[in-house]
């Protein structure tokens, strides 16, 4: 009764065949974007076989090894294809094109604690997540104990988990889907919830899975996690695959060439638009300038910036606050600022131009993406947002080789002390 | 010596390990996990509970026996061979098992829609989702029946009970059939949200063209359309064949006619066979659509 999926899921003892653990051979995914979707039983009726939708392929022509008993990193930017990658390992989604094949009892964590109910109790919950993850209750009544122990939550087990704070309910999440003991297991980003101590315990279990010879695929924005977390990642852009190789060096292009993948813009103005601004839109432009006032081409790493933001004021009809957000390329959130009562002093007459001096750029050389919002002087209200607006990138602007997120700025000296 | 004892040995491994893949295959441990969960969020949260599910049976009763029995002078024929005459439990044989039909059709036509964040996020046997659904309104059916059972045996005397295994037959057959038809009605309805709504208006004249207030008799087979009796064309209604069968079992105390055996076995197994390849055919591209 099981239909047929691409993804041959428990097939036998981990590693016991010697060959890769999942192994893709020309991947392809699509979906369609019907323009109009045909709800309703008329409509198709109505439009025959013709329903009109374009196709468009999330993912196309991927192919790779993820190796028996490795931590293997996925990183892409947003809608690059990963998640619908890891779903369609997951046998969630259905391959249009090649194979997905997995060798060894899989399990994926893409949403913890996705099938719980909330009017249940945590032990109801327990042995249902458990069978929905391919558990028989008498798996779950012997691994019981270890996973409330797991998820820390003896005094609160036959309570209803709706009554669960959202930090319990992930714990619990977390603990079931681990406790499956799967051969491979695919992670999506959970581990960006739950306190500090409780990502510690699951890094520590993540690597005694390794240990033990599992295999674990972690699809994650946190460049750093997978850096030190996986030995071997694969860049996934536009649905394909960009680069594969040890983990610090496909790092290193993904941050670097961050921009590079994109549709090339006009690299003399120094900001790619990601979105570009409509005759409607109340901002007009965002530009990158020098000490001068003149358009920089790129920002620099402890060097002198400005940040010009032009809006129509007239059309706001009143006083209105700047915000700016800054991000890494890889969705890493640097600072967010507002101009307060500076830009609201402009009044709202005509073109506002807003501009926010920095004497010297503390971050890091890289790729850089820039939200812009307007607000209304009391923070309330937004008249218009565009996040992640703009791209730039910062190069570096010499002085001492510095890794992390922030160019600090500061001055070394030593000396020798008395003699 | 050693040799014959050892073969039937392997023989129960081997049967038991049939029994356990059949197990796997079934998925009994995510079905029962499902239909449990089901039962025991149906009432939480409600100050009466179970009482619900009796207070529904038994208003619909009070309802029809007034207007079918009391207004409308129906005349339920006397069960023949029990002698039993009574409008009220002439009702209950048929008008429990349609009961379950309906709540299982409605509850199944959401099961896959309303689970959308399980489908997206966790790959499991999707079939099981309306089958629980449909468990679960069994285990109330189940319950009900033997209360019914225990009332027809306070005029009958336990010979009622002897009933029970052919009762149990038809209420399994029943929900084959049911399944079948719920595992087709929650995938369409994952691509055409009209079904739900269509199911709404189709199954009230559905169970007028049953006989659950009425006995059958009163369908006439002396009037034609399209050359065809009206008993026959009404015949067509496999619903009919389960009502007259429950009748027969626990109203009249007699065994189904071969006819209606054979009805309801082909109309269970066809449908089944049928949701199974629907549902099947619209499986892969679930979790995009939900």
């Amino acid at each position: 009764m099981d239909s047929p999926t691409s993804v041959a899921g428990a097939a036998g003892a981990a590693g016991a065949a010697g060959g890769p653990a999942i192994a893709l051979d020309g991947l392809g995914k699509k979906f369609r974007l019907t323009h109009d979707r045909n709800w309703t039983l008329k409509a198709t009726m109505l439009a025959g076989h013709r329903t009109r939708y374009e196709e468009f392929w999330a993912l196309r022509d991927v192919t790779f090894d993820i190796p028996h008993g490795s931590t293997f990193g996925i990183i892409g930017g947003n809608g690059s294809g990963k998640s619908t990658l890891l779903k369609v390992l997951a046998g969630i989604l259905r391959a249009d094109e090649g194979t997905a094949s997995a060798n060894g009892r899989l399990s994926a964590l893409l949403e913890l604690g996705a099938g719980f109910h909330p009017e249940l109790t945590g032990r109801e919950n327990i042995y249902l997540n458990g069978a929905i993850l391919g558990f028989t209750a008498r798996d779950i009544r012997q691994r019981f104990d270890d996973i409330v122990g797991f998820a820390e939550l003896d005094q609160f087990i036959d309570e209803p988990v709706r009554n669960y704070s959202s930090g319990m309910y992930v714990r619990l999440g977390f603990s079931v889907a681990i406790h499956v003991e799967p051969e491979i297991l695919l992670v999506d980003e959970v581990l960006a919830v739950g306190d500090h101590t409780f990502q510690r315990r699951c890094l520590e279990r993540f690597d005694r899975l390794r240990d033990e010879g599992r295999t674990i695929v972690v699809v994650s924005h946190d460049l750093d996690m997978i850096g030190w977390l996986c030995e071997r990642t694969a860049w996934i852009n536009r649905g394909g695959l960009a680069a594969i190789g040890p983990s610090g060096e496909v790092i290193e292009a993904f941050v670097a060439g961050g921009e590079g993948a994109l549709d090339s813009g006009p690299a003399a103005a120094g900001l790619l638009s990601l979105q570009g601004l409509g005759p409607d839109d109340l901002v007009r432009s965002v530009e990158l300038l020098d000490t001068n006032g003149q358009t920089l081409p790129a920002a620099t790493s402890g060097g002198p910036v400005t940040f010009r933001v032009r809006y129509d004021a007239h059309r706001v009809g009143e006083a209105a606050i700047v915000a700016l957000g800054l991000y890494r390329a890889d969705g890493t959130h640097v600072t967010s600022i507002n101009s307060g009562a500076a830009a609201a002093a402009a009044g709202s007459d005509g073109i506002v131009e807003v501009d926010y001096h920095l004497a010297a750029l503390p971050v890091q050389p890289g790729t850089y993406e820039l939200s812009v919002a307007l607000h209304d002087t009391t923070m309330k209200k937004v008249f218009e947002r565009h996040t992640h607006l703009v791209r730039f990138s910062v190069e570096p602007g010499g002085g001492d080789h510095q890794t992390g997120l922030v160019a600090l700025g500061g001055t070394w000296q030593a000396q020798a002390d008395g003699a | 010596m050693a040799e014959t004892g050892a073969q039937p040995r392997s023989q129960t491994r081997s049967r038991r390990r049939t029994w356990q893949d059949m197990m796997t295959l079934l998925h009994t441990d995510l079905l029962i996990n499902l239909t449990l969960r089901d039962l025991r969020s149906q009432y939480k949260r409600s100050a009466l509970g179970w009482t619900w599910s009796v207070l529904n049976p038994l208003v619909a009763v009070v309802v029809y026996s007034a207007v079918f029995s009391l207004f409308l002078r129906i005349q339920p024929s006397v069960g023949n061979p029990s002698g039993l005459d009574s409008y009220a439990v002439f009702l209950l044989v048929t008008l429990l098992p349609w009961q379950f039909f309906v709540t299982s059709l409605t509850g199944a036509t959401r099961a896959i829609t309303s689970n959308s964040s399980l489908i997206t996020k966790i790959y499991f046997p999707r079939w099981v989702l309306p089958t629980s659904a449909v468990l679960a309104r069994f285990i109330t059916l189940l319950v009900e029946m033997a209360v019914l059972l225990v009332v027809i045996a306070l005029w009958e005397g336990h010979i009622a009970f002897q009933w029970i295994p052919v009762v149990l037959a038809l209420m399994v057959l029943q929900l084959l059939f049911t399944v079948g038809l719920a595992l087709m009605i929650s995938a369409a309805n994952v691509y055409f949200r009209d079904i739900q709504h269509f199911l709404n208006v189709a199954m009230q004249p559905w169970m007028f063209l049953t006989p659950i207030l009425y006995p059958l008799n009163l369908v006439p087979s002396d009037r034609e359309l399209f050359g065809f009796s009206y008993r026959t064309l009404y015949q067509l209604n496999p619903m009919v064949s389960w009502a007259k069968a429950y009748r027969n079992v626990l109203y009249d105390l007699r065994f189904p006619s071969a006819e209606r055996w054979l009805g309801i076995f082909i109309a269970a197994g066809v449908v089944l066979a049928l949701g199974f390849r629907v549902f099947n055919r619209l499986e892969p591209r679930m979790a995009e659509e939900v």
